[in-house]
């Protein structure tokens, strides 16, 4: 192996109680360098089961859900709800720099690990909580789920085709959401603790962050338009087909983002200046949205002149953003994704070798890059708890055989 | 205290992803001074009759300070390079190259500042074929291939969002990034370039289905709302119009609080739907069915009956239903600023707390040019007499000289 060259994070340790709702947080911390040590009950992660898997055969260490999202941690298990679980958290705690959980509410205070007793400690620590709606306040004890988070979260009635059933984002939007934004402040407060010394106690949730980190603007849309009486402001309708309208072409389907007169204009270049289009009225975007079907009809004769990639160039010469929708496996060979070497090899002791995607940025002195596979189940609990905690091999057997790891 | 206290950014942003960062940046106690100019606006001030009144614009450029200034001249280049000089950190989205053609690339810029951190957010990423092609949030998820999923399995085509989906995730990368390289500088003393490509953010967030392709050779296709692992999954419709519920049950037990919870009609104890495999199977059936029960009733109902259950249930929310839900209300999630042009208008607030730091709050987004003066004045130490000067030349803007601008998409 080559030498791991240091990430912006490096020496950073961030013990990782969440589950698969809570790993992108960690993620990004591992993927900039942080150890990252994933603790789990010694069953395994829930998020273990999540399907598909690689080869289609279900299986703890095949999750590609989890493989994607543990990327880049190490794995140790333990069973937190025990005094001789808590009490070997509290000694890793001691040289940690950061945890997070995303158990709900009471949960940690009840297993006596709140962030008080853990500061007492380790006065640096950061801790950062996740839960679903809050600690506190009347949704509290609402369950939550990818879904439901994503319905709530503002952006769902916007998305998917007119006149059908809201459409779910893929992936885990709303978990994400909460996961990016409890990174933030991590990281901040790293920062602030070069200066102070102190760690700090960080709370979020999906609830609220879902708002922010994925369609802000449903509020203040709202407040500006908001007029008594009035019809509410078509943001708040399922408006992409609209807005930002998919035609066919000769070999699939293209996004235009047409929205002034000088982007319209390139676009009928594009198409090489199509008569029936060349009226005024067509010029206007309040006008186009409102004519959605009228001009569908209209465009379809002239894009699906060209290709996919015809539109893409053409677009980007004439001054107007045509995008291809490409499939998944498309981005995965498209000659941009390949310059920029963005998908890693990347060898699972048990799924084996495969692409990933790796961290979305380049960093000229400390790259971001997938290092390692995502923990087998317990993959690290000698390296963590006998070298580097210093308990005999003698006490993990017992603790093992107890059930605690 | 804050945590970026002191440090200092300069933001050449348009659209969401530099600014919202910017805005979390903000937040979060540093400096931001958005380098704005008045015949090349950031694309948010054109989508309105008034460059100072745009919902969208006025949401995502809070708590920062505008500094106008004409980079076409040489003079106003010049002075932006003071600025440059005591920057820590320099975040950009224009189109690719456009950076280079200011002077204002990396290259450039280490020279000005060595110690600068220098972040640029492209649709696209630099280095490849597409590296200058210009983007928009809607075209990334097309382009990165999320799009291709984003929609019912029947659907003629996807269509996704009118959201600028991934702007708003991008961003916060953003700042994750530069926050860890000041972190990093702060260690080591080195500063370094960060490159990033929107179009990479949207594939790291949806990760597993880029695997079952280099995994599987399977080109996933779109499942709307269906789940793999939970039926019944999905929005389901309620009194009204266009008023949906969302509803999830993984497990067999919340299926049989479910019946419990409407009443246990006769359909429910169907042997089909007893247990989660036979729920899959039988699930346009299923779907009919829990769509009938929540169809005579109120979103709120439907959701309060279910949680109450221990079901995953929720609205799917509209502006009014968020400003209702009194969860966000105990959060206090929902903050109202008191902008300038636009007057008292409502914005999501920080939606995170930090035990250890003063509170985290917004500010207005500024007028074009609002802080130009006060920036010459008080960080680059220019006599008031030159500053008048250069604002009578169109060097430099404030809103003053900066009226008439504007009015792009719809004139």
């Amino acid at each position: 192996m080559t030498k791991e060259q240091e990430g912006a994070l490096s020496g950073y340790c961030v013990l990782d109680l969440t589950d698969s709702n809570g790993a992108y947080c960690t993620k990004l911390l591992a993927d900039l360098g942080a150890d990252v040590i994933k603790i789990e009950r010694p069953e395994g992660d829930p998020g273990r089961g999540i399907p598909p898997f690689a080869g289609d055969t279900p299986h703890p260490e095949k999750s590609l859900h989890f493989l994607h999202r543990n990327a880049n941690k190490r794995g140790v298990t333990l069973k937190l709800d025990t005094v001789e679980g808590s009490n070997i958290l509290k000694r890793l705690v001691k040289t940690a720099d950061v945890m997070v959980d995303n158990s709900p509410p009471d949960y940690m205070a009840g297993l006596g690990l709140d962030y008080s007793v853990l500061s007492e400690i380790n006065p640096g620590l950061i801790m950062a909580s996740i839960t679903e709606f809050g600690h506190t306040g009347p949704y509290k004890e609402y369950k939550g789920s990818n879904l439901v988070d994503f319905a709530m979260s503002g952006i769902m009635i916007t998305s998917g085709y007119p006149g059908k059933e809201p459409c779910l984002l893929p992936g885990s939007p709303a978990y994400d959401s909460a996961s990016v934004h409890a990174s933030v402040s991590i990281v901040a407060a790293l920062y602030m603790r070069g200066t102070t010394g102190q760690g700090q106690y960080i709370d979020t949730s999906v609830h609220v962050t879902s708002r922010t980190g994925l369609y802000p603007w449903i509020i203040p849309n709202y407040s500006y338009a908001l007029n008594p009486g009035g019809p509410p402001p078509t943001s708040e309708n399922r408006m992409g087909a609209q807005i930002y309208p998919v035609y066919p072409c000769k070999d699939g389907f293209i996004r235009i983002i047409a929205l002034t007169p000088r982007q319209w204009d390139a676009l009928m270049r594009v198409l090489d200046n199509p008569d029936v289009l060349q009226t005024e009225e067509w010029r206007s975007f309040m006008y186009r949205i409102g004519n959605a079907d009228d001009l569908y009809a209209l465009m379809l004769e002239f894009t699906t002149k060209y290709t996919m990639r015809e539109l893409f160039e053409a677009g980007r010469r004439e001054g107007v953003p045509i995008a291809p929708i490409l499939s998944i496996a498309d981005f995965y060979n498209s000659p941009q994704t390949k310059a920029r070497e963005y998908f890693v090899e990347v060898d699972h002791p048990v799924a084996g070798k495969a692409d990933y995607p790796g961290p979305p940025y380049k960093w000229t002195e400390t790259p971001a890059t997938v290092r390692r596979p995502a923990p087998c189940l317990g993959e690290h609990n000698e390296e963590v708890y006998c070298q580097e905690l210093g308990l005999s091999t003698d006490d993990l057997a017992s603790l093992t055989g107890g059930g605690i790891v | 205290m804050l945590p970026l206290e002191n440090i200092k950014i300069l933001s050449f942003g348009t659209g969401g992803v530099v600014p919202d960062a910017g805005k979390i940046f903000g937040e979060l106690g540093a400096d931001v001074i958005k380098i704005e100019a008045k015949d090349n606006l950031d694309f948010m001030r054109t989508i309105g009759p008034d460059i100072n009144n745009i919902g969208q614009f006025n949401e995502t450029n809070r708590s920062k300070r505008s500094f106008g200034v004409n980079l076409k001249t040489e003079k106003g280049r010049d002075i932006v390079s003071q600025l440059v000089k005591i920057a820590d950190i320099l975040a950009e989205n224009f189109r690719g190259g456009v950076m280079k053609s200011l002077g204002f690339d990396y290259g450039n810029v280490r020279k000005l500042n060595p110690q600068i951190i220098y972040i640029s957010s492209q649709g696209f990423g630099s280095g490849g074929p597409y590296s200058e092609y210009q983007a928009y949030g809607p075209m990334l998820s097309a382009a990165s291939g999320v799009l291709s999923i984003w929609a019912q399995p029947d659907d003629p085509y996807p269509v996704g969002s009118n959201a600028p989906y991934p702007d708003h995730m991008a961003s916060k990368h953003v700042v994750i990034a530069a926050i860890a390289a000041l972190d990093y500088r702060r260690r080591t003393g080195k500063a370094q370039f960060i490159d990033m490509a929107q179009t990479e953010v949207a594939a790291s967030l949806a990760g597993e289905y880029y695997l079952d392709y280099t995994f599987n050779k399977r080109i996933p296709k779109p499942m709307g709302n269906r789940s793999l692992y939970a039926a019944p999954h999905g929005c389901y419709p309620c009194k009204g119009t266009d008023e949906w519920c969302a509803i999830a049950v993984f497990t067999d037990e919340e299926w049989q609080s479910l019946c419990n919870a409407i009443g246990n009609p006769a359909w429910t104890s169907d042997p089909r739907f007893s247990d989660l495999l036979g729920r899959l199977e039988n699930i346009d059936e299923l779907d009919k069915k829990v769509g009938e029960w929540t169809s005579t009733l109120d979103t709120n109902v439907v959701m309060e009956t279910l949680q109450a259950a221990g079901i995953a249930a929720g609205v799917v929310q509209r502006a009014t239903d968020t400003l209702a839900d009194p969860q966000l209300k105990w959060d206090g999630a929902i903050i109202e600023l008191d902008h300038a042009v636009s007057g008292k208008r409502l914005y999501p607030g920080v939606p995170f707390r930090m035990s250890g730091t003063s509170p985290l709050k917004s500010t207005p987004a500024p007028l074009l040019g609002e802080h130009t003066e006060e920036i010459c004045h008080d960080l680059l130490k220019m006599p008031d007499d030159e500053i008048k000067q250069l604002l009578e030349e169109d060097v430099l803007y404030n809103p003053e000289n900066a009226k008439g601008a504007g009015g792009g998409m719809f004139g």
